[in-house]
């Protein structure tokens, strides 16, 4: 069986580093640096799991979740968003995120709710 | 209006003093009207006298009798008195009287030399004055008094018709002028009523007109300021009280907005702030569970730490900028001054700044004794964040240029890197708090987007100005401006025109 793929973006290489050690090696992890690589890869490796933080230089996270969301082609990905602002993860759900986590988050935590989202399917 | 006030007055008053002339006029004539009935019904009078003369003296002397004397000897008698009457009613005309004079004489003699001689000869021998009587003497004598008397009457007759014809007259001129006048005196009522409704009662219909917009928040609302005397006083209070309420809001509307504005900044600085820790606090949280969760080789512990320590350090700086800020955007820069030869401090900081980097080299070049009146520690901040940014921005190392050169009463300090650039849609932010551009996000490089606010705060506060050239891949080239200390020597104007005043912003 092959592992699961995660596309973890954020403009924060400190924080793709600690959200890929905290997924543990059991993922295929790719990594875009701002919102307009986040959807280039998207598109091209249609992931499991798209690991998303909202303040991102280029193109805004909520967009990019908008236009994930909006992808016929990645119907069956996963959007995780990560979040610096506890206020805006309504808004993120509104926005059509199946999964919301708020930094600083403990890695056990993130690594459960990535495993859930993926396995619901 | 006060004129068309006077005008109507002084018609008014023609008016009356013209029917006064009208009415006087006719009362005159009427007057004289009755004045030449009585002088004629006085004429006729003495006329018929003379005649009952005439007859009785014929009377007697034909019957003979002397009871029939007695109609001469009344008329005799009453003679002098009437024509003491028609004498007095004829004083007030010299033709008249010259008249009533002749009549006196004519009768007078008439009575001397005929009337009066032939009652005394009657008694001494009647047939003789019978045949006198016959002769018709009297009769003829008579005669001529009658002319007398109907000149007289015509003369009265023709005085009177004069008299009378002038108070028609005076009459017709009265009732024209009266009517005239009085068709002015209307037509200026009328006039003076319009001009009034037009002058006073619309502009304060207008003015009440506009008092209600006001009071409804219309604060534009105006009246015209051309009217008349206190309409005009009225319309200029008006609109003075209407500005004033208008400045008075708008001064209110201003400091509102500048609340909002203000409530706004500090919401989005508090979100920036509360991002700005979060994402450190994230890593530091993260990569500690790391350790103490899991089994983990020593190479990959000792990155962890090594990854904390940084965004522990990076928190610690972004907290000590914070309250720099914070103290310096409460109470303004506080300068310590002193004169400060600009190249040293400068070499001191190229100094400091070498031992941090292997892969750059930095280049100063400076003007000697550019002397600056400055705050040294401040000013060191400056130099450090911009030759720190320099060396962080170009990450494939290179040459940093650091170049002092006073020129008239500035000195001008650049810092010139061979780095990646500020993309152009990025420059308008670069001097934000908390805004850092993509590239150093992406990859990683430190900081906390406050270095930059905070000099040109620095900068500002001492008189200076602050700016960059930059293009994407072409380097960056940070400077600014200082007034030179040496004031006394003009030599050019500069750029002092272009100076700002300082404080805290």
């Amino acid at each position: 069986m092959t592992r699961p793929s995660v596309l973890v973006c954020d403009d924060e290489p400190n924080l793709r580093e600690l959200i890929r050690v905290s997924l543990g090696p059991g993922w295929a992890v790719h990594e875009a640096s701002d919102g307009e690589e986040a959807l280039t890869l998207a598109r091209s490796l249609e992931p499991d799991l798209v690991v998303l933080d909202l303040m991102m230089p280029r193109l805004n996270g909520l967009e990019v979740l908008s236009k994930l969301k909006a992808d016929p082609g990645l119907e069956r990905t996963r959007v995780l968003v990560v979040t610096a602002q506890p206020a805006s993860e309504a808004e993120a759900r509104e926005h059509g995120a199946d999964g919301v986590i708020v930094k600083p988050f403990a890695p056990e935590e993130l690594a459960e709710l990535a495993a859930t989202l993926v396995t619901r399917t | 209006m006060s004129l068309a006030a006077a005008a109507v007055a002084v018609a008014l008053v023609t008016l009356f003093a013209l029917l006064l002339v009208a009415i006087l006029s006719y009362r005159d004539a009427s007057t004289t009207a009755r004045h030449a009935q009585q002088a004629i019904a006085s004429a006729n009078q003495l006329e018929t006298l003379a005649l009952d003369l005439e007859t009785g003296l014929r009377g007697f002397i034909i019957t003979n009798n002397e009871s029939s004397l007695k109609p001469w000897n009344d008329a005799h008698a009453a003679y002098p008195g009437q024509m003491r009457e028609l004498l007095r009613l004829a004083s007030d005309n010299p033709r008249q009287e010259q008249r009533a004079l002749k009549i006196k004489r004519s009768i007078d003699a008439y009575l001397r030399d005929f009337s009066v001689p032939l009652v005394a000869f009657m008694h001494r021998n009647p047939a003789l004055a019978r045949q006198v009587v016959r002769g018709g003497t009297g009769l003829h004598r008579l005669d001529a008094v009658r002319v007398r008397f109907d000149q007289f009457i015509t003369g009265e007759r023709k005085l009177a018709d004069v008299r009378n014809s002038r108070a028609r007259r005076t009459g017709r001129i009265a009732i024209v002028l009266g009517g005239v006048s009085l068709a002015l005196a209307v037509l200026l009522i009328v006039l003076l009523t319009a001009y009034l409704a037009r002058r006073v009662a619309r502009p304060i219909r207008l003015a009440a007109d506009a008092a209600g917009r006001l009071a409804d928040g219309d604060l534009s609302s105006r009246v015209d300021e051309r009217g008349v005397a206190e309409v005009g006083a009225l319309q200029r209070a008006f609109n003075s009280m209407a500005a004033s309420l208008e400045r008075g809001r708008r001064a209110l509307e201003e400091q509102n907005r500048k609340l909002r504005e203000s409530e706004r900044v500090k919401s989005e600085l508090v979100s920036s702030v509360s991002h700005e820790l979060r994402t450190p606090l994230a890593s530091i949280l993260g990569f500690s569970d790391l350790m103490l969760q899991r089994d983990l080789d020593p190479a990959d512990r000792r990155r962890y730490l090594e990854l904390v320590r940084t965004e522990a350090d990076r928190l610690a700086a972004l907290l000590n900028d914070l309250l720099d800020l914070q103290r310096i955007e409460e109470t303004g820069v506080q300068l310590t001054r002193e004169e400060l030869d600009l190249s040293k401090l400068l070499e001191a900081q190229v100094v400091l700044y070498s031992a941090q980097s292997d892969r750059h080299s930095l280049a100063l070049e400076s003007d000697e004794g550019c002397l600056v009146r400055a705050d040294r520690d401040r000013l060191a901040q400056v130099i450090g964040n911009l030759v720190s940014n320099a060396i962080k921005y170009s990450p494939d190392g290179g040459v940093v240029h650091i170049e002092a050169r006073c020129s008239g009463s500035r000195v001008r300090v650049t810092v010139r890197d061979e780095g990646m650039g500020i993309p152009t849609a990025q420059q308008r932010q670069i001097f934000t708090k908390f805004f850092r551009g993509d590239a150093g996000r992406r990859l990683g490089i430190g900081g906390t987007g406050l270095g930059l606010a905070l000099a040109r705060d620095i900068v500002e506060a001492h008189g200076g100005r602050i700016g960059f050239e930059s293009g994407e891949g072409q380097g960056s080239t940070f400077w600014f401006d200082l007034p030179l200390a040496a004031a006394g020597e003009p030599r050019g104007v500069g750029l002092s025109d272009s100076r700002r005043s300082g404080g805290g912003s």
